[in-house]
């Protein structure tokens, strides 16, 4: 009698510690799911970010900055002074 | 004593109750087990199947695994196309509640006209109506901070293109959807786009994912490109082709760039062109790749290949003579003159001078399969090798068909047709010392192997005529640029009208190749109708091609092969006063 007592006493803890174990699990898979979300916002961010790195970088915005505010020139040979690696010139 | 159920032996507590009445009732709550357990054993065993599946209806969803298309670089990495995120808007009308006020601020955010917003949600009908696609994404924000019932915005993509018109046909554009359309983003659609993946989800009752059904199938972004483009050598030689055809008045333009020892294309431009972030209102001219898609007839940009052919043969060498007076030839009853009669030329002076009597004379010698196969063999009449949409083969017909004025016209480039990027992939067989090699849209980094077309030697000595045609006494002097030697040869035609030539409108080109001893480019430019004066290659296409290669060779690190008169002070001395 004692013994169907405790069984049952059992039967019912785990029964609740399996739904407690359930609602943890949800818990915790959404909280990943948010994470991942997050993530993949981050990296989308970022990657925005370097697009937006790219096209201030390109060149027609370049060459126009270089030419109209920086009042540069294009080079030439002529005023440009080679020199040759010593590496590379050794056979 | 009747039967009844007794409780007790104190006759207080007899029952009158019949029997039967409780046996009934212990019955009947028996039976409603029963009834119980079957509905269990139903419901668990046999439409077990049945329950899942309308549980999972109630709560499981797929959802879509979006992959993201690959973006495409330039041979250095850097980018020419990729995505930014552009939720797109819409909205189910009978749901709608915007005062005035609300809407007016909408169509202005999505910068819509009002009356067309206001006809769009006017259809009560509909349950499902796109506002705007691919909006930016603070605009999105702002729209959902508004809070208008009724009114939702849904994840997606957008292409950017950072190099604008520059780069437009070579990279192409996407669609709304994402799909290529143009340039390299339809020619690598397979490779670009990926594939979506998906995940069957439970949702709780407040929307969110508690847990995964099956394994998910997870997607499978597309494949970046790289290209052989240099992003700089091609934003140049657009600026300078865009200047060109500006400044002579031309419909069109192209210019075509070629790694000579690779095969790769580091350019490829047309004008006009359009920036392939803003496509309203595009016209086919905008969107013609003429590099590639326009053909034309070639002109004297073709007498190398009849001469080195002949030489090749062994009739004639580089410092044979040639009599080209009185200027005139006649075959078969047509005439073939000089626009500028001279007299006794070398083969190198037939070149320099572009005669086509001397050209004539040395292709007449050649039997016409010779010469077709030379031709095809350099690319002419077959399709380039090259993955993109919309690319001729151009028109080079069978030997067989041919009569000999027309072997004599096809020797200076008449009576065939071909477009810009063959014509320039062609040279690079006087690139190469004589073998035709591959051309690859692709960044490559293995070896390439050409195949042969002339002898080296024939093809070295033609390089060396093509220098001379850029040097004083030659048609190209404007070829010349600072520091580095060049060599090709320039082409002048009236371009075609219904059967006849137009005798205004002429197509003005050159292509040469750079540095001559060791050539790393060939460079192809083309000048549709320029109509400011001047109208040959020398003069409208020549200085484009001297540009770009001045430009490209010193991107590419090549030190110049020429003397330079230096400009530069290095020590400087202070000046005393």
């Amino acid at each position: 009698m004692r013994l169907n007592l405790v069984l049952t006493l059992g039967v019912l803890g785990s029964a609740i510690y399996l739904v407690h174990v359930q609602y943890e699990s949800r818990r915790l898979y959404v909280e990943l799911e948010k994470a991942g979300a997050q993530a993949r916002k981050l990296e989308v961010t970022h990657e925005s970010l370097q697009a937006e790195k790219r096209a201030q970088a390109t060149p027609l915005r370049v060459e126009k900055i270089a030419k109209d505010t920086l009042q540069m020139r294009t080079v030439t040979p002529a005023i440009t002074h080679y020199v040759t690696l010593k590496e590379a010139a050794k056979p | 004593m009747s039967r009844s159920v007794r409780y007790g032996a104190s006759p207080l507590l007899a029952s009158p109750t019949p029997v039967w009445r409780s046996k009934f009732i212990v019955a009947a709550i028996a039976l409603g087990f029963a009834v119980l357990a079957g509905r269990a054993a139903y419901v668990q065993v046999l439409g077990n199947e049945f329950y899942q599946r309308q549980g999972e209806v109630r709560f499981a969803r797929t959802l879509e695994l979006p992959a993201s298309r690959g973006r495409i670089m330039d041979r250095h990495g850097l980018v020419l196309a990729y995505n930014v995120p552009a939720p797109s808007i819409w909205a189910i009308p009978e749901d709608v509640n915007a005062t005035p006020a609300q809407l007016a601020q909408l169509a202005r955010l999505m910068e819509v006209p009002l009356p067309e917003l206001q006809k769009k949600l006017a259809d009560e009908d509909k349950t499902f109506v796109w506002l705007k696609r691919q909006v930016s994404e603070p605009v999105a924000r702002q729209i959902a901070e508004m809070g208008i019932k009724g009114i939702y915005e849904r994840k997606g993509y957008k292409r950017q293109y950072p190099d604008g018109e520059a780069a437009a046909h070579v990279v192409g554009f996407a669609n709304v959807e994402n799909l290529g359309q143009e340039g390299v983003e339809l020619a690598f659609e397979k490779q670009l786009a990926g594939r979506a993946g998906s995940r069957r989800v439970i949702k709780d009752r407040l929307g969110r994912v508690v847990e995964d059904v099956r394994e998910q199938v997870p997607p499978v972004d597309g494949q970046d490109l790289q290209l052989s483009i240099d992003s700089k050598v091609q934003f140049f030689a657009y600026q300078k082709l865009r200047d060109a055809v500006i400044e002579h008045k031309a419909a069109a333009g192209s210019v075509v760039v070629l790694d000579a020892q690779s095969g790769e294309v580091l350019a490829l431009a047309n004008y006009p062109s359009y920036t392939p972030d803003k496509r309203m209102n595009l016209s086919g001219a905008q969107l013609r790749n003429r590099a590639l898609t326009d053909t034309f007839e070639p002109g004297s940009t073709m007498k190398p290949f009849a001469v080195a052919l002949a030489m090749d043969k062994g009739l004639a060498r580089s410092d044979s003579m040639i009599q080209t007076a009185p200027g005139r030839l006649t075959i078969g009853g047509s005439t073939i003159s000089d626009a500028h009669p001279q007299g006794l030329l070398s083969v190198s002076q037939v070149i320099q001078k572009s005669s086509n009597v001397g050209t004539v004379k040395l292709a007449m010698q050649l039997q016409p399969k010779e010469m077709w196969e030379g031709y095809a063999q350099a690319g002419f009449g077959q399709k380039p090798n090259i993955a993109f949409p919309g690319v001729v083969s151009g028109r080079l017909r069978p030997h067989k068909t041919w009569r000999p004025i027309e072997q004599a016209t096809m020797s200076y480039g008449y009576g065939l047709s071909a477009s810009l990027f063959q014509l320039t992939h062609a040279y690079t067989v006087f690139a190469r010392d004589g073998d035709l090699v591959p051309v690859s849209l692709l960044k490559t980094s293995e070896p390439v192997v050409g195949v042969r077309v002339f002898q080296d030697k024939n093809a070295i000595a033609m390089r060396q005529m093509l220098h001379l045609v850029t040097r004083p006494g030659g048609t190209a002097q404007k070829a010349q640029t600072i520091g580095y030697s060049v060599g090709g040869k320039t082409g002048t035609t009236h371009k075609q009208e219904g059967k006849g030539y137009s005798a205004k409108k002429y197509r003005g080109f050159f292509v040469g190749l750079a540095p001559i001893e060791n050539p790393r480019i060939v460079v192809g430019v083309m000048i549709d109708e320029p109509s400011n004066g001047r109208y040959y290659g020398g003069d409208v296409a020549a200085p484009v091609f001297a540009e770009t290669v001045q430009q490209t060779l010193r991107m590419m690190g090549v030190p110049p092969d020429m003397a330079v008169k230096p400009q530069i002070v290095t020590n400087p001395v202070a000046e005393s006063f």
